[in-house]
């Protein structure tokens, strides 16, 4: 006698309850375990009261004997600057990413910069520089919308040293290298790093979300910022 | 008695008139960015940017511009009025029907000067057409950078709320290589008005206000869903019970 002809029908009922049962737990397991992994991350979280300015550092240097002729007034030499033109393309090879679409984006009356409405287009700062003028240009896009991948969505892989190009109306192309890449929670946004009168030579801001997503609010926690400056 | 009252009285209006004044003193803390673009009907072919950041009552001013008369002095200001529009002229403001603007027929606009952006000494209104001390712009390009530029509170306040302007003046209306022309500044009647007239304006405006709202969540890392890690924890267990039961009842049998 086999053992399963050795149970009789309500045994049997038992086992294959029990294998059912066994199954599911697995699929629910695996399930619970393969979340999507969600877009790349800057490693570390960059807190704004931590924040420096990721520009070259100027070191004083060990006193200088003063050049016999007095020199005259010490020119401001900003580097690279370009005449502003409005900004149509962008392109980052580092993680393919290539548009002939970059839309305006105006702060609102509630001081903010709004976000593209389009989650597959990449917008600029209206009211800041012009990429390659002197100081911070801003372009911004989503890292995802509802469906899917944004623009952005690869902006977190980026690091120093990558090439961010960004071609204008007028024909003319700013090329521009990547010095850091910090992500910031939004409560604690370092607006006068991203923004603000802290650079002496042409800049880029690209802004994308990061951090964990908070579905209570529909937001992510954190903005992803890269910065660059102009070298051509 | 009625001394020691009216000393009281005077210390009580100090205690509140102090605080008002310190409050509005230190209440203006903003960066704000200027798209310098060429005044309507003067023609110039130039453009720039200038940051002015405010820390209380204290401007670092950073500006750059191109386009412009080369080997020039070009006075460069920030306008304010509270008066004026706040904004930079239009061809409607060429009051006197020239089809150019001068220095004054922006005023409407602009407002009137608030801070010289000269490269040394005074920095006041004073030196609004001290032409040695300003920009020569080398090869049609100015490039400026100025700190600790001390400012009424009123003045930050206006440049911190978006309502001051900065304008570089100088224009070759003639295209000769040089102020002439025999239409006097109305500003200084030594100068030829090529001098002051207003080439490239830009309101200050400041930076927005935290980050941006870049993200829907479409593909935001799932992570471990809580719920359906508990539920196949418990069909685990209810499995494993109902074998056991099962094995037991078939030993049992033997």
């Amino acid at each position: 006698m086999s053992t399963t002809s050795r149970l009789d029908g309500r045994h049997r009922v038992l086992a294959v309850a029990a294998l059912g049962l066994a199954l599911l737990g697995v699929v629910a397991l695996v399930l619970a375990f393969r979340g999507q992994p969600g877009p790349p991350q800057p490693d570390a979280a960059v807190t704004a009261g931590e924040a420096v300015a990721p520009q070259d550092a100027t070191v004083p240097g060990p006193a200088q004997p003063q050049p016999a002729v007095p020199a005259a007034e010490p020119a401001v030499d900003f580097g690279p600057v370009m005449a502003g033109s409005t900004p149509v393309g962008l392109e980052i090879p580092a993680i393919g990413l290539d548009t002939d679409v970059l839309v305006p984006l105006t702060v609102g009356a509630d001081g903010v910069l709004p976000a593209p409405v389009d989650y597959a287009t990449a917008g600029w700062h209206t009211r800041g520089p012009m990429p390659g003028q002197l100081g911070p240009a801003v372009i911004a896009g989503h890292v995802d919308g509802p469906d899917g991948e944004g623009i952005f969505y690869r902006l977190g892989e980026l690091v120093a040293g990558d090439v961010v190009t960004v071609t204008r109306e007028d024909g003319t192309v700013a090329t521009f290298t990547v010095d850091s890449v910090g992500r910031y929670p939004k409560a604690e946004f370092p607006t006068s790093l991203v923004y603000g009168n802290t650079t002496s030579r042409a800049e880029i801001r690209l802004i994308t979300c990061g951090g964990a997503f908070d579905r209570t609010t529909g937001h992510y926690v954190d903005n992803i910022v890269v910065f660059g400056h102009l070298t051509a | 008695m009625r001394s020691r009252l009216k000393i009281v009285t005077i210390a009580f209006g100090a205690a509140v008139v102090l605080p008002l004044g310190a409050g509005s003193a230190f209440a203006a803390d903003a960066d704000t960015t200027a798209q310098l673009a060429p005044v309507a009907l003067n023609g110039v072919e130039g453009s720039g940017t200038a940051m002015v950041s405010v820390e209380g009552t204290m401007l670092t001013v950073t500006m750059a511009a191109s386009g412009l008369l080369p080997d020039a002095p070009h006075a460069a200001h920030i306008h304010f009025g509270a008066e004026a529009r706040n904004e930079c002229p239009t061809a409607a403001d060429d009051a006197s029907g020239d089809g150019t603007l001068t220095t004054p027929e922006g005023a409407p606009a602009y407002g009137g000067i608030v801070v010289s952006l000269t490269k040394s000494g005074d920095t006041s209104p004073d030196s609004g057409l001290a032409v040695d001390r300003f920009d020569t712009a080398p090869g049609g390009e100015i490039s400026y950078e100025r700190g600790s530029i001390e400012v009424a509170p009123e003045i930050a306040d206006a440049i911190a709320s978006g309502k001051a302007a900065v304008v570089i003046h100088g224009v070759d209306h003639n295209d000769s290589g040089a102020y002439d022309g025999d239409v006097m500044s109305e500003l200084d009647p030594a100068l030829p008005t090529e001098a002051t007239d207003p080439a490239l304006c830009g309101v200050l405006m400041a930076a927005p206000a935290g980050g941006v709202a870049t993200g829907a969540g479409g593909a935001a890392s799932a992570g471990t869903d809580q719920g359906l890690l508990m539920a196949g924890g418990a069909l685990l267990v209810a499995a494993a019970g109902a074998g056991a039961f099962a094995a037991r009842r078939a030993t049992a049998k033997v």
